[in-house]
């Protein structure tokens, strides 16, 4: 749910589940091969972000223009109407707003401004839009005030987003991960930034300067300037490389999982996780059993030798922990989305 | 790989008034739809219209079986307690 960054390509191409025009080709069609979107080939406009969210899509150009499509039934696309768009929409209430980055959650899209604010439209069923006063949800894109800091990271999961601000420090809203908490963590207290439906500072993080953020549907991770990861939330299909079933603050992954090399890039699915370090190594780890990981449960060469990762964990589940998918390598100009 | 894409517990599913009907995302865009009248029969599978994908609801059997004197917990009504 989380979109890639940098100037790499003219011609966007799609593919996929398209059962809300989410693939914006101007139907309701799923489609089997890639195809270029007309819109954007060849045009003049550089794409910045792309982003995915349950039934809708959003894209970026390197002007800052936000265009949508697909699911707004709870309002996403920001469009000022609740009907469905079958082909990618400039998002007009933004003009003279210029957009750096846009994370769609499962109904509902968050927006990152230039001048580092955050405006959000979809559904606020569980706070997910950070904006209190907005009880069901809001069609138009409207500024989460209460958070002051300036933002230059943005995440979206299920039910529940996320932001990194200026100074490193992390915030969540959305209640999507309490019912999962109180389940696996009974008599624990909850904290607050689970249970928040305005931003709420991430404990557990403090003098931590995180840089990125990124969320699967109820797991975050937050990624520092140094190259370590956190990772706090559900852990039910062992996403966040621990034996607990939840985790209720970041926790930091082990260096030694990413063989003490420095992580720069991170990517979140729904349930399991891309890590790539300072070679260009990437790894993955959690829910597995539809192909996601890109690997079996073997241990490409070099990892098995490490006599560190050889414990009986590892062995015992194989796609819990971090193990690098070697034709990956160095993918760092096509950038991996989940 | 379980017949299930997963479990599901019945406060994780949001509830439709109108047409009585809990609904939980899935993975394919669309969602895992189980009727309250399902729920009061007994069935536990929610399943997409739109793929091939079923989950298992996790809910209190006898909770739902009681018929109309008892209101079906929603996850709105759990979450508002927090």
């Amino acid at each position: 749910m989380e979109g890639l960054r940098g100037n790499w390509t003219q011609t966007l191409f799609v593919w996929g589940a398209n059962n809300y025009g989410q693939l914006g080709l101007g139907h309701k069609q799923d489609v089997l091969l890639p195809q270029a979107l007309k819109e954007f080939a060849g045009s003049q406009r550089t794409l910045r972000n792309v982003a995915g969210g349950g039934g809708h899509s959003a894209v970026i150009t390197d002007t800052g223009e936000l265009f949508l499509c697909g699911q707004n039934k709870n309002g996403q696309l920001g469009l000022n109407h609740i009907e469905d768009v079958i082909h990618f929409t400039l998002c007009p209430s933004l003009s003279g707003c210029p957009v750096v980055q846009v994370a769609c959650g499962w109904d509902f899209t968050i927006i990152l401004t230039e001048s580092g604010h955050l405006l959000s439209c979809g559904s606020n069923s569980f706070g997910q839009l950070g904006v209190p006063h907005t009880l069901r949800g809001c069609s138009v894109p409207q500024k989460i005030e209460s958070l002051k800091d300036n933002v230059v990271s943005v995440a979206a999961g299920l039910r529940h987003a996320l932001a990194a601000t200026e100074n490193g420090s992390v915030f969540q809203w959305g209640t999507g991960m309490v019912s999962h908490a109180k389940r696996s963590c009974q008599g624990k207290t909850i904290p607050s930034f689970l249970r928040a439906k305005e931003p709420c500072r991430v404990t557990g993080l403090e003098n931590i300067q995180v840089k990125n953020v990124t969320s699967g549907s109820y797991h975050a991770a937050s990624l520092t300037a140094e190259g370590e990861l956190y990772v706090w939330g559900s852990n039910k299909h062992k996403q966040l490389v621990s034996k607990d079933d939840f985790l209720l603050k970041p926790r930091k992954i082990e260096p030694h999982c990413f063989l003490d090399e420095k992580v720069r890039r991170v990517w979140n699915g729904w349930t399991h996780v891309v890590a790539q370090t300072e070679t260009g190594k990437t790894f993955t780890w959690g829910r597995g059993d539809y192909g996601q990981l890109g690997r079996n449960g073997m241990l490409s060469e070099g990892q098995s030798r490490d006599e560190k990762r050889s414990t009986e964990f590892l062995f015992k589940e194989p796609l819990a922990v971090p193990v690098t998918v070697p034709s990956l390598t160095g993918a760092s100009e096509g950038e991996p989305q989940c | 790989m379980s017949v299930f894409h997963d479990e599901v517990e019945i406060e994780d599913f949001e509830y439709d008034e109108e047409s009585e009907t809990y609904s939980y995302p899935c993975p394919c865009g669309d969602r895992f739809l189980i009727t309250r009248e399902d729920l009061e029969n007994g069935e536990d599978v929610a399943t997409c219209p739109s793929c091939s994908l079923i989950v298992k609801v996790i809910y209190d059997k006898e909770q739902f079986m009681c018929g109309e004197e008892v209101s079906a917990p929603t996850a709105n009504k759990e979450l508002v307690k927090c």
